[in-house]
């Protein structure tokens, strides 16, 4: 009865697994398939990651589109959010909870309604069609998070570190950077690590913003999908998707436990 | 965060404020300076040096955050407003000031009431089918096992994606050409193997919510096990002793001493559906026959598609923000309200 | 004293706070000369954009040209759903190629919003200027003013499976004359009941292959689709609703429209002919002439047919202009005055099986060609270009008023005509 039981419960979860992953299988199959109206018509290979790395200006060109999006977005989130967390964990200052409501409020606007203005903000302020431009924007969106969290990291690093490191000699951003900043580097990865998934997957930003030799990868698939007309190239489009998810998963699965961290110190307190 | 600094801190304030600066040495006086600067307002009239060295110390640092959102966010944000009251096409730019013209276009325009109405029912439907998914899914894997944790890693596999790769995904998966569902489908009886699951108004919007629950599920999952994680084991072992059954302890414990996580996901996952993009442009375009427009894609389609008018695009933006401002107060709001009756 | 250095230290922060700002600047104003010198031509390279559909043309004619001339053109190609959000971005972020070719039904408007450049002398200049395609350079007038010039010809024609013609008892010889030997046909070839297989085939959410595929019977009886300022649509007239109706006959029919039809996008609306599942339907020739030697059934080819028996084409593809942010305006003049001339005509079009904008070539250029060939440029002088300012958010943008009448009116309650065509007519005319 228990022995059945069990069986049962075994064979209910593996379901489960098949279900949330059969989809990401099933596009690593058909990206490799025989497919007509593909690369791929004959047995299997990777006729169709040869397509896509041929498309347009070269996938080379995107994914580095890509990594340069995510990276200036992840400098400027760590940059803002430890020095602005450190602010708002040890210091008073005047307005200072304004300041940190003004964070908090990018929270509330949804930023969708931003992208019409940003067109032509970004041309005014000499950064349209900029990566760099889009990187800082994609930041501006975890700032409310990140500053959130790194906050309450700093608030529970022990103040008597850096007053000690401060008898030691070292002033203020001495204490800052070789004290508390080394002291919250799990909320640090985890908050770079958010930023990075959230930068690298970010479609409307780019859509709205760059142009497609501009393009980040996933902006870049978009567009491939209907480059012929009255055709399109599924084999292609799921090599694609494999080539997009793969560092991301990479990612996400080396580093599950800060991210579970990230949202446990987090989030959820907020 | 502050505001509980020990007693001593204001003493030592005061005593560093009558005391000439020159009698402490360097370093002692650097860190009293970081003391004197929380938390002793109104106990002296007038700024100290060492709340003036705070006061730039707490700027300075806060300056990189500052710049950031004056730049990219209070600009835009005038911004859209001053393009909602202008005419303001998007290969022509900038015209006059026609305030309210284009706000009368927008609600004038009868895809307005369709995409606000679908956009609801896009949001109710997943919402309510994700949330119950999520808290269930936590649940059943929330004990660290071996085979629990393959269980987790597995549904929250799909987090990784972005949604607009997701999206990509399944449109090769909704195809009829490549995908595997339409055959499964039409062996079952239930659709013609040539027909599109995304060519119907009805079959669009729950192959969307498929895909939107099968994306979303394992990221609240995971918020729901951070905050199942927090309640106490004792509580349930008392619950026990005192005879509730596991259905009563759920119902006493588990959802009450839940309710701030599951107020957090509630507005998570309304927000972004309420503000849901990427699934449709890449899904279905809004189609079939604008059957599935919502109201962030008819920006997009003002903007860039149909009237190419940023003005009008901008006065729906200033909609839509308003909107969202309203709903996101309400609803913390009411999420605050329960806190206190807790 | 002791308060010097950590003041200095602020100081030294800010200075990098200003730092950053000053980079990101520069980083910004890098990337605007970057735009500038892709539409500057310093390198003796001119950047076109040209859309999906028309690639293949498009890629002919800049490999010809660049085979030898110096000056070299960088084509890139827009997916045909995205062009007018490209070019309006492109417009707001100073990002416009110095070549610009778009969908003929979409110049009027670009033209209106300045986009192009005033090329008027120098079309005027053209030794040939009255051989040129006549709709193409009318798209792009406005206020007396010339701004374009033919790109590529795309008409639309009717083509039909000769195989499955055989098949189904019918002469493969002899395609439709009139709307209802079509409907006949098409019934005849349903009728086979082969699994797959449709009579025809209907793009019904793609507002532009809708206008392309049936616009072409209600000019063939004569009759107009919209009034001469493109301002007012008549498409609740006689001639335009039957030929809704033939369409409904064939939705009602089983097989009569190939399934998908309604929910079509015009994302894979030409693959099922394509696959040789289809009888007979309106089609692209630019696409069908690149099918003549790799399908693997026989294809029949003539003008689209109207009620009455007359037959119409619509003269699509692509116009192209300069845009008006162009630094290299002579680089590419030189590149459109030379594709105008008869020999770039020839070359990159009629030696291709597609249809050249230059009249002189049009009638002497296509004796080698494939008879097919000949039928369809002896349409051309039957077809028409309809211009109007509003006529992509009316006709081709998705959930377009057009498509929604087409949804009606073929799938649909059959008596919404008046009211649909009225909301066509509330669009055209803003």
């Amino acid at each position: 009865m228990k022995n059945a039981k069990k069986s049962f419960y075994y064979l209910l979860t593996t379901l489960l697994i098949l279900t949330f992953i059969a989809p990401l299988a099933w596009a690593l199959y058909n990206s490799v398939a025989p497919n007509p109206g593909t690369a791929q018509t004959d047995g299997f290979g990777f006729a169709n990651y040869s397509t896509l790395a041929n498309y347009g200006s070269g996938i080379w060109t995107y994914i580095g589109n890509s990594l340069a999006v995510s990276v200036v977005a992840v400098l400027a989130v760590l940059i803002a959010t430890t020095t602005g967390g450190y602010a708002f964990a040890r210091y008073n200052f005047k307005g200072k909870n304004a300041s940190f409501l003004l964070v908090l409020s990018v929270m509330m606007v949804p930023y969708a309604a931003l992208l019409i203005p940003l067109i032509v903000w970004m041309k005014d302020i000499n950064m349209q069609n900029s990566l760099i431009g889009v990187g800082i924007i994609l930041a501006l969106f975890q700032l409310p998070f990140g500053t959130f969290m790194m906050r309450n990291a700093f608030s529970g690093v022990p103040r008597e570190l850096e007053e000690a490191a401060m008898v030691d000699g070292c002033g203020p951003f001495r204490a800052f950077w070789k004290v508390a900043v080394p002291a919250v580097r799990p909320a640090l990865v985890s908050v770079g690590l958010l930023t990075f998934l959230f930068a690298w997957n970010d479609f409307m930003v780019s859509l709205y913003l760059l142009s497609s030799d501009k393009a980040p990868l996933p902006l870049a698939m978009v567009n491939m999908r209907q480059q012929v007309m009255g055709v399109i190239d599924y084999g292609v489009t799921t090599a694609g998707v494999v080539v997009l998810t793969i560092p991301a998963m990479i990612l996400f699965l080396s580093l599950q436990k800060y991210y579970v961290k990230g949202f446990t110190s987090g989030a959820v307190k907020g | 965060m502050v505001r509980k600094s020990p007693s001593g801190t204001e003493g030592q304030g005061l005593r560093e404020r009558l005391a000439p600066p020159r009698r402490v040495p360097n370093a002692v006086k650097e860190h009293e300076d970081v003391r004197a600067s929380r938390g002793h307002q109104g106990i002296v009239k007038g700024p100290s040096r060492s709340e003036v060295l705070g006061n730039r110390l707490g700027w300075t640092f806060v300056s990189p955050t500052l710049l950031i959102i004056a730049l990219l966010f209070i600009a835009p944000i005038v911004l859209v407003f001053v393009m909602a009251a202008t005419k303001w096409t998007l290969m022509g730019g900038q015209q006059d000031v026609n305030f309210p013209e284009n706000f009368h276009k927008v609600f004038a325009d009868p895809l307005l009431m369709d995409s606000a109405w679908f956009t609801l029912k896009y949001t109710f439907a997943t919402t309510f089918i994700i949330m119950p998914i999520a808290l269930g899914l936590a649940m059943l894997v929330q004990e660290s096992r071996r085979w629990n944790n393959i269980i987790r890693t597995a549904i929250l596999l799909p987090s990784a994606l972005g949604i607009a790769s997701s999206s990509l995904l399944f449109y090769a998966l909704y195809s009829p050409q490549v995908g595997p569902l339409n055959s499964i489908l039409a062996k079952l009886g239930l659709m013609e193997q040539n027909a599109s699951l995304l060519g119907s108004p009805n079959g669009a919007l729950w192959a969307t919510v498929f895909l939107v629950v099968w994306r979303f599920s394992g990221y609240y999952m995971l918020l729901t096990m951070v905050g199942l994680q927090a309640i106490p084991p004792d509580v349930y072992e008392a619950a026990k002793i005192d005879g509730a059954n596991r259905f009563q302890s759920f119902m006493n414990i588990t959802l009450p001493l839940l309710k701030p996580t599951l107020a957090m996901t509630w507005i998570m996952s309304i927000t972004g559906s309420l503000l849901a993009f990427d699934q449709f442009y890449v899904l279905t375009k809004g189609g079939p026959n604008n059957s599935t427009v919502t109201v962030v894609q008819l920006i997009y389609k003002y903007a860039f598609e149909t009237k190419k008018d940023l003005g009008m695009a901008a006065a729906l933006s200033v909609i839509v923000l308003v909107a969202l401002v309203v709903i996101n107060f309400f609803m913390l709001k009411s999420m605050g309200v329960n806190d206190e009756e807790d | 004293m002791t308060y010097i250095r950590p003041t200095r230290r602020g100081a030294a922060v800010a200075a990098v706070a200003a730092l950053m700002v000053t980079g990101l600047a520069a980083c910004g104003s890098d990337d605007n000369s970057d735009g500038a010198n892709a539409t500057s031509g310093d390198s003796g390279e001119v950047t076109m954009w040209s859309r999906a559909p028309l690639e293949r043309q498009a890629t002919n004619a800049v490999d010809a040209y660049n085979a030898n001339h110096d000056t070299q053109i960088k084509l890139e190609i827009l997916p045909n759903d995205d062009v007018e959000g490209k070019v309006g971005a492109a417009v707001q972020t100073d990002t416009l190629p110095c070549l610009l070719a778009g969908d003929v039904v979409r110049v009027p408007y670009w033209t209106q919003q300045g986009v192009f450049a005033d090329i008027t002398d120098k079309i005027d200049s053209l030794e040939n200027l009255d051989d040129l395609a006549v709709g193409h350079i009318e798209a792009g007038t406005y206020e007396g003013s010339k701004y374009t010039l033919p790109f590529v010809q795309d008409i639309s024609v009717l083509v039909w499976n000769k195989d499955l013609y055989q098949e189904a008892g019918l002469d493969p010889e002899k395609g439709p004359t009139n709307l209802d030997e079509f409907v006949d046909q098409a019934e005849a070839v349903a009728a086979l009941n082969k699994d797959g297989v449709s009579g025809s085939y209907l793009s019904g959410q793609s507002g532009g292959a809708l206008v392309f595929t049936l616009f072409p019977s209600v000019w063939a009886d004569g009759e107009e689709v919209m009034n001469a300022d493109g301002t007012e649509a008549l498409l609740d007239s006689d001639s335009a609703a039957a030929v809704f109706d033939a369409y409904r006959e064939l939705a009602e029919t089983t097989n009569g429209l190939g399934a998908g039809s309604q929910e079509e996008t015009g994302a894979t609306w030409t693959a099922p002919f394509a696959e040789g599942n289809v009888g007979v339907m309106p089609y692209p020739f630019t696409s069908v002439s690149g099918l003549f030697d790799t399908a693997d059934f026989e294809i029949g080819v003539s003008g689209i047919p109207g009620s009455t028996g007359g037959s119409s084409t619509f003269l699509g593809g692509d116009a192209i202009g300069i845009s008006s942010s162009c630094q290299n305006v002579d680089g590419a003049w030189d590149f459109l005055s030379w594709l105008m001339t008869d020999d770039a005509q020839q070359e990159v079009f009629a030696d291709n099986n597609d249809t050249a904008a230059n009249l002189s070539v049009l009638k002497n250029g296509y004796a080698d060609a494939d008879p097919r060939t000949q039928i369809a440029n002896a349409v051309i002088e039957n077809g028409r270009t309809p211009a109007s300012v509003n006529f992509n958010e009316a006709f081709n943008a998705a959930g377009s008023p057009w498509q929604l009448l087409i949804q009606n009116a073929v799938w649909g309650d059959d008596d919404s005509l008046t009211d649909d065509n009225a909301a066509i007519t509330a669009i055209l005319g803003q």
